[in-house]
This record gives C-alpha cells, structure tokens and sequence, in this order.
C-alpha cells in the first residue's frame, strides 16, 4: 500500500468509529437550550427565543444526524461569546451559508437565483435556505407536494391564492395530483426564476411544453400534445421560436402561451371563464391587436390541424398545393428529360 | 457580319432585370420563413439580421413586386387596347397543338417540328403562370399584411388559408424558376450557357429563324412590302 493514503485511511477509521455525530453535543446544549424561556434581547428591541424543540429537531432530516455545533460552527464555548447582530435577520443571514458545506450544488444554484438577486441589491428580506426549509425543524419539502406552494405562499401570497383557483392549483389542492406544476416545476426551486429573468418570457412556452407535449401525461386528461406543435407552425409561435434563437432581447413581442392562457390563473378551455374560449378570445386578440374583429379571432385555428371538419378552407388550399406542386414540378422535369433525349438522339 | 433582330424593348428588359431580382429578394427573405424550423432557414433568417428585418424586407419587396406587376399589367392593357401591341402572349389553339406536335417528336412518334411564332407554349405557360402566381402571392400577401382589415369584411379562416396559399404558391413559383426557366435561359444545349437576348434585346436572325420561324416569316414578309423590318439590323 503506498504510504500517502496511510493518513487517509485512518482518518476514515477513526470517522467510523467516532459516537454518533453529534449526539454528546446535543445533550451538551440542550442542558440550556430546552428551556422554553431561554431568550436573548437584540439591540433592536426584539427578542430572539433560543428554545429548542427536542422532539422536533429529532423528527427533522437531521436529526440524529448533525449535532449542534455541525452548523453552530463558532459556538463551541460556553458562555458564547457576544455576537454582533443587532437583529433577528442580522442573524439569519450570518449563518445562512452553514448549509453549503454539505448542500453545495444547490446552495451554487440558489447563487443564479431572482431571490440571490434581490438579496444582492441589498434586500435583506430576500429568502435564504432557512426562510424556506426551516432551521431546526427540516423536513422533505415537497411531502406532501402542495406543501411546496405553502412554502412559498409566505411571501406570495397573492400569487400563491390566484394559482389555488387555476385547473393547475385545484387539481393539486383538491386531487392530490401528482402532474400539474407546483410552483417549483416552472421557477425551479433554487435556481428560482420568474419574468424578470434575462430570457424567461420567449423560454416560457418551454415549460408548459415540458408536460404538455407529454403524450403519456396529456393521454390521462383528453388534452391534445400537438398545443406546441400548432402554435410554432402560427406566425405567433414563428416569431418566439426565432426571437429566442437570435438571444437579443429586441423587445419586439409576440403572443406566448401564457398571453392568452394566462399565468398562475390558467383555467381548463372549457370553462366559460376561460379566456380562450371561443367566445372570450377576440378579447384576448384585442389586447396586442386594436380593432379586432370576431372574424379576425377565427383566423386562429385554436390549435386544430386544418381538417375537411375542422378549417376546410384552409385543409383545402393545403391539399390543392399537394397535389399540384409535384404535377407541375415532375411534368416540367420530364419534358426537360424528354428533350435532352431527343437532343442524344439527334446527334 | 452577323443579322440581328430586336427581340425585347428597354422597357421589356428593364421588366425583367426588375422581376428578377426582386423574385431573388422574395425567395430569399420568404422561403426562409416557411421553413423556419429547418436549420438552414433558421441560419438565412439569423444571418439577414433576425425575423423582424427579414420581414421587414419581404414587406419591402413585396409592395415594389405589386407596383410593378400592376404597372406591366396596365401598361400591356394599355398598348394592346391602343393597337401598339399585339395580342402575341394570348394562348391559341395552335398552343396546344403545338405542344402534342413538340412532344410526339420528343418521343420519337414523328419528325415533324412544330413551328412557332413569336413566343412558343412554353414560354407563354411560363408567362401565364408568372402573371397568376403573382396575382394570387399579392392578394395572399396582402391578407397577411392586413389581417385586421381583411377580417372586418371576410371570414377569419381564410388568413391562415391565405398563409398556406402564399407559401405553397411561392415555392411552386420558385420550383419552376429553379427548374425550368434555369433549364430553358442556361442549361438547355440550345443556348448553354447563357441565353443573353433577355438583357441585350437582340438575337441572331439564324437563331430566331430556328426558333421562331412564323415570326422571322412575318418580319421578312412585312419587309417585303415595304414596312416594318426596322428591328433588323447588321452588325
């Protein structure tokens, strides 16, 4: 064995056998800590409670895994030295980082993240790893899974009651459905986005397509999977698809599919609310298009192929050039044919 | 010492220079776009400078290819209705026989070559179909361009109808060009490589002799009497 791993072999020895991790500490700060009126006064005026729940620290993810001084990582003397927060958030936000050392690769993706931005401008309110998983009291954050829009429903409120009444919040809320998005399915959950990211808007219509082009998926609820196929053979979807390929932002606008859909309010087709029923669509044109005319919502075809049943007209132009272009194409070639063989023959 | 015969007017040719390179312009900045999920429309659309300028230009292109369709269209009403013109595009029975004449001898059933006046069938079918064609991309065109306006009077459906006849027509109408007119201007053994009279004006008399002796016989026939003839020339 080549004499440089020897260290590293007993470090790992010496790792096994160590107590439970952390245990001997728990007990050590629990002696303080279990004391429901343990406190400390912050310059601010406010307190910060410093009980900690036994039961419940042992139930979370953690438990019986991290000790205290795991993440505490300066506290380590008793009494603790003095600590320079003036407020509860001033805390927060000096121990946020302790979660990195294990949880890299999602603390480096929280970093491209609209909540890292915000923090970054010096909003303080901004949420760190702990203002959504909690601290002491960590448990798998998507069991059940409408817990993820609870979670964060403390900051958006409003966002998070007009997404409870959509076909997509209804469906989870009252089913327990395991396909229609939660909030984290279209922002993602640490890289979170939203409209005011770079790109987000012309990639939007990436994310419905995600489920909605899923045959399997869409088999279960009667949805077509040709919605993304329809709306890039429309000018609409044209002009997103090459906006986006040309990645600068112009600023020139098209119709995605959250412009008529709509966003977290996105209702089934069917409903009379629904703002792309046919009834309700010319509406919905007349947003971007002034002056638009019932007839000139019909040049939609509502993400029907053209068919004899549906769109005759156009199904009819389609067939017409289907079968002439080849007639006149192939008869043009064979009359050239014809004579360059006369012309062989001649000579 | 070479007898040549104007074949074309400045006008006729400006014409053509015109329609030629405003079709490249259409093709280029059109075709594009009704293959945009293909890579290499994608590549074409990108390098113009993106959707918006390539549309920008076909809309461009476009008014001036009506403008000028319309001028030639009222400009030939004009002389034909004022006798200064003869009706030399219009489709005859001659036409189509003519054209079972032409391919009875492609075919070898007979020696007999058809004999043609001042255009032959093919190229008056290549007339027609540039003179309707065009008549159906403006009037498409023009719907795509106006939507609004062409709704408040029609039915909706025949805007995406209307975006199927446009590009499906235009890729016909460029099929034919690619096809055979580059067959009948350059690559035929009759004129390889380049067949110039379109942009000079003149041909040779053995070559209009050849190809279109009913109108070298109506030249030399009208010389004989002593008017006409002042299209022929020797250099």
């Amino acid at each position: 064995m080549p004499s440089f791993l020897l260290p590293l072999l007993i470090a790992a020895t010496v790792h096994i056998q160590a107590p439970a991790p952390g245990s001997q500490d728990v007990e050590t700060c629990l002696a303080c800590h279990s004391d429901r009126n343990l406190a400390v006064a912050l310059p601010d005026g406010e307190s910060r409670g410093l009980f900690i729940d036994r039961a419940v620290f042992e139930r979370s993810v953690h438990g019986g895994k991290l000790g205290c001084v795991d993440c505490h990582s300066d506290m380590t003397e008793v009494p603790h030295a003095a600590r320079p927060f003036n407020t509860r958030r001033e805390f927060t936000v000096a121990y946020y980082e302790q979660c990195k050392r294990c949880h890299f690769a999602n603390y480096s993706k929280t970093l491209d993240s609209v909540h890292h931005a915000a923090q970054a401008r010096g909003d303080s309110t901004a949420p760190l790893c702990v203002d959504c998983h909690g601290s002491h009291d960590i448990t798998p954050p998507s069991q059940p899974r409408s817990r993820i829009s609870q979670t964060c429903a403390k900051c958006h409120e409003g966002v998070q009651s007009t997404y409870a009444r959509s076909v997509h919040g209804r469906a989870l809320f009252e089913e327990s459905n395991a396909d229609v998005p939660a909030c984290t399915d279209c922002h993602r959950s640490h890289d979170v986005g939203g409209p005011r990211a770079p790109g987000w808007r012309l990639k939007s219509p990436e994310i419905c397509a995600n489920c909605h082009t899923n045959e399997r998926m869409m088999k279960k609820y009667g949805i077509s999977t040709n919605v993304m196929s329809t709306y890039l053979a429309d000018f609409h979807g044209m002009t997103a698809s090459l906006h986006r390929s040309e990645q600068t932002d112009t600023g020139a606008v098209t119709a995605l599919c959250i412009d008529c859909h709509g966003v977290h309010d996105i209702t089934k087709v069917g409903e009379k609310t629904s703002p792309v029923m046919q009834a309700n669509l010319v509406r919905v044109c007349q947003r971007c298009h002034r002056g638009a005319t019932a007839s000139f919502s019909a040049a939609w075809l509502s993400h029907y192929e053209p068919s004899w049943t549906k769109a005759p007209l156009v199904y009819g132009v389609k067939v017409f050039y289907a079968v002439l272009i080849p007639f006149m194409i192939g008869g043009l070639v064979l009359q050239i044919l014809l004579h360059l063989w006369r012309v062989v023959v001649n000579r | 010492m070479t007898e040549y015969v104007t074949r074309f007017n400045g006008r006729q040719r400006t014409e053509h220079i015109a329609v030629m390179s405003l079709f490249l312009v259409l093709s280029l900045t059109g075709l594009p776009q009704k293959f945009y999920q293909a890579g290499w429309a994608e590549t074409i659309i990108l390098w113009m400078g993106g959707i918006d300028r390539v549309r920008w230009v076909h809309r461009a292109a476009g008014i001036l290819f009506t403008l000028l369709t319309f001028t030639h269209l009222t400009t030939a009403i004009g002389l034909v209705v004022t006798g200064r013109s003869q009706l030399s595009l219009v489709p005859t029975r001659k036409d189509f026989t003519d054209a079972i004449v032409t391919l009875r001898y492609y075919l070898g059933m007979s020696d007999l070559k058809a004999r043609f006046g001042r255009f032959d069938y093919r190229q008056k079918f290549e007339y027609w179909g540039l003179v309707l064609g065009a008549v159906i991309v403006i009037l498409t065109g023009l719907t795509l361009y106006f939507p609004l306006f062409v709704a408040r009077f029609l039915p909706g459906e025949l805007i995406p109808a209307a975006k199927l006849a446009h590009g499906n027509e235009a890729l016909m109408a460029f099929l034919v060009v690619i096809v055979w007119h580059i067959y009948n201007a350059h690559l035929s053994p009759d004129v390889f490589p380049f067949d110039t009279s379109i942009f000079t004006g003149k041909v040779t008399r053995e070559r209009l002799e050849h190809e279109h002796p009913l109108e070298w016989a109506e030249i030399e026939e009208r010389r004989r009497r002593g008017h006409g003839g002042q299209n022929v020339w020797v250099k």
